[in-house]
């Protein structure tokens, strides 16, 4: 398997000496899709900022598809590597969308031709036909937001590094963004790298979960990270919805070997319940559930106790 | 949202709208300087109908028009006001002590005149095409880049200048704020104007990293389509005639 991104002792510290990176390491598999949580201040943007060569670590410990993305010149880095930020306005500064979606592909110094069909196609896969003439003002934070990545789509990057993709969207806009980093993955073969608070999301835009905390705490697939509710708390993280109610289910005598993560993975986990036990699930209640109960309502920060 | 955009009449159809970028930039540049050079109240006036012919022919609604150029009133009217009494001169009339002249109140006129012919103009060439589209025909017209990203980058970012401050100015009357021209109605505006500053130099940052990502590396990078037609041709001809005829012509009316 190829190495797309591969970190060793990555160490970063701010100017006034605060520490956001320790003893960072991360390899990660071409075409694998990572979720990298963490609190605020966990040192996700800065981690983010290596990885395209922004901030440059002078260890030369970052390498990207086994190059050292520091020196790597830039129209190579920006079509390795494509950062999505977290505000849509820092992205588009051009005046006009399509000014903004070819920005890239000029700089990497393609022919018009190319950049036009880039332009096109960028902004047809995230849905924005039509809005080559407007202007980032009078769109909607939605659509600033997808605009945002077809501007790095265009560049065809191999690797492309979401920070919180979901953050301040309407359900709609969500599912829809979820949708097309899914579809960047799975079709066009980009490995995705996304920085989220938002675990509920999280099983659906990877395979693998990296808890960052300025050094990186676990690294495991999404049910065996989140089945770890005592280090999720010690990481101010949450655990998802659907955990939660299946730990409360549990409580109950509806005991699941592995809790699914996603609404499709409740569904077949109940399937595959309902098959054992000869057609029903049964739920009974023993003296010791109040008590079950009454603790996993206050793990999960429910109760104000 | 509703912002106050210059441009937001820009999409509608006229034989001004129509003229090709970088012919309108240069022929109401040249209208513009004419206008504010011209000697005398007659060619001054000449100046004037052609842009009120201009933009009688664009179309721009009429209070669109009238809302932007009340703002020169600020410097027309005090001029308006001073010029007639401190100019020596033949004495026309008198208010108390003071005494006005002819060759005050005239020149009073020439001034107010041209800066509302030379506002008229430009009114009329940025409102009849996109901001955006200005600033290229700008860019194709050699203009040093500097100054081309100085203005791309004020354009795309008053919007959201004018958010963040909205945003804060709410969040201020939410918690009981209204303006008072004492001391503490002022230190609270100026924390208000730190805080934008402050916000700025941060997004600034951020816009950076983010060109940076995007392989920013000095140049101005735009796009457009522009094509001169006759037509255009035939105006900028008519502009340029207009500028060298009516200055000597009006000399000569001297």
């Amino acid at each position: 398997m190829n190495r797309a991104v591969e970190i060793t002792n990555l160490n970063h510290q701010y100017s006034d000496g605060t520490v956001s990176l320790k003893d960072v390491s991360l390899a990660i598999r071409e075409g694998e899709m990572v979720a990298i949580i963490g609190q605020n201040g966990a040192g996700k943007t800065t981690l983010f900022l290596h990885l395209n060569g922004s901030i440059r670590s002078f260890d030369d410990n970052v390498l990207v598809f086994g190059q050292n993305i520091g020196t790597m010149p830039i129209e190579k880095r920006i079509c390795t590597v494509g950062v999505v930020f977290q505000d849509p306005d820092d992205q588009l500064f051009m005046p006009t969308v399509y000014d903004d979606v070819a920005f890239g592909p000029t700089n990497m110094g393609l022919g018009q031709e190319e950049i036009h069909r880039r332009v096109t196609e960028a902004l047809s896969t995230v849905g924005l036909e039509g809005f080559e003439d407007r202007v980032p003002h009078h769109m909607s934070y939605g659509q600033k937001k997808r605009a945002a990545l077809a501007a790095v789509l265009s560049m065809e990057p191999r690797i492309m590094v979401f920070d919180e993709p979901t953050a301040n969207l309407d359900p709609k806009s969500r599912a829809v963004f979820i949708r097309l980093i899914n579809d960047l993955n799975t079709e066009k073969g980009i490995t995705t790298i996304v920085a989220m608070h938002d675990v509920n999301a999280v099983p659906e835009v990877a395979d693998r979960v990296v808890i960052l905390n300025k050094t990186i705490v676990a690294d495991g697939t999404p049910s065996e990270v989140f089945s770890d509710v005592r280090l999720l708390e010690e990481n101010n993280l949450d655990v998802p919805e659907i955990c939660k109610v299946f730990s409360i289910l549990n409580c109950y005598g509806c005991t699941c070997e592995e809790q699914p993560l996603t609404l499709p993975g409740a569904a077949r986990m109940l399937n595959g319940l309902i098959e054992t036990n000869g057609g029903t699930v049964t739920l009974g209640r023993t003296d010791a559930t109040d008590a079950y109960v009454a603790d996993l309502v206050r793990r999960f920060g429910l109760s104000r106790e | 949202m509703r912002y106050p955009d210059i441009d937001r009449y820009a999409e509608i159809d006229s034989p001004i709208h129509r003229i090709e970028p970088r012919t309108k930039v240069i022929s109401f540049g040249i209208l513009i300087v004419s206008a504010v050079f011209a000697g005398t109240v007659q060619a001054a006036l000449f100046f004037f109908l052609v842009a009120a012919a201009l933009l009688l022919a664009s179309r721009l609604p009429v209070r669109f028009i009238l809302a932007r150029v009340k703002v020169i009133g600020v410097f027309v009217i005090p001029i308006l006001i001073l010029m007639p009494f401190t100019v020596p001169g033949t004495p026309v009339f008198s208010v108390g002590p003071l005494v006005a002249s002819a060759e005050g109140i005239s020149f009073a006129v020439l001034v107010t005149i041209r800066s509302v012919a030379a506002v008229l103009l430009v009114v009329t060439m940025l409102g009849t095409q996109r901001f955006d589209t200005t600033i290229k025909a700008l860019a194709l017209l050699r203009v040093p880049d500097i100054i081309i990203q100085m203005l791309l980058f004020t354009y795309r970012y008053i919007y959201v200048m004018i958010d963040e401050f909205l945003r804060i100015w709410s969040s201020m009357r939410a918690k009981g704020y209204a303006f008072r021209f004492s001391r503490h109605g002022l230190s609270m505006i100026g924390n208000l104007i730190g805080m934008l500053l402050i916000k700025s130099y941060e997004r600034a940052e951020r816009v950076y990293q983010a060109m940076i990502a995007k392989g920013y590396t000095g140049k101005p990078v735009s796009f457009s389509s522009f094509r001169v037609t006759v037509m255009d041709g035939i105006f900028c001809a008519f502009v340029l005639v207009l500028a060298v005829t009516v200055p000597l012509v009006s000399l000569e009316l001297l």
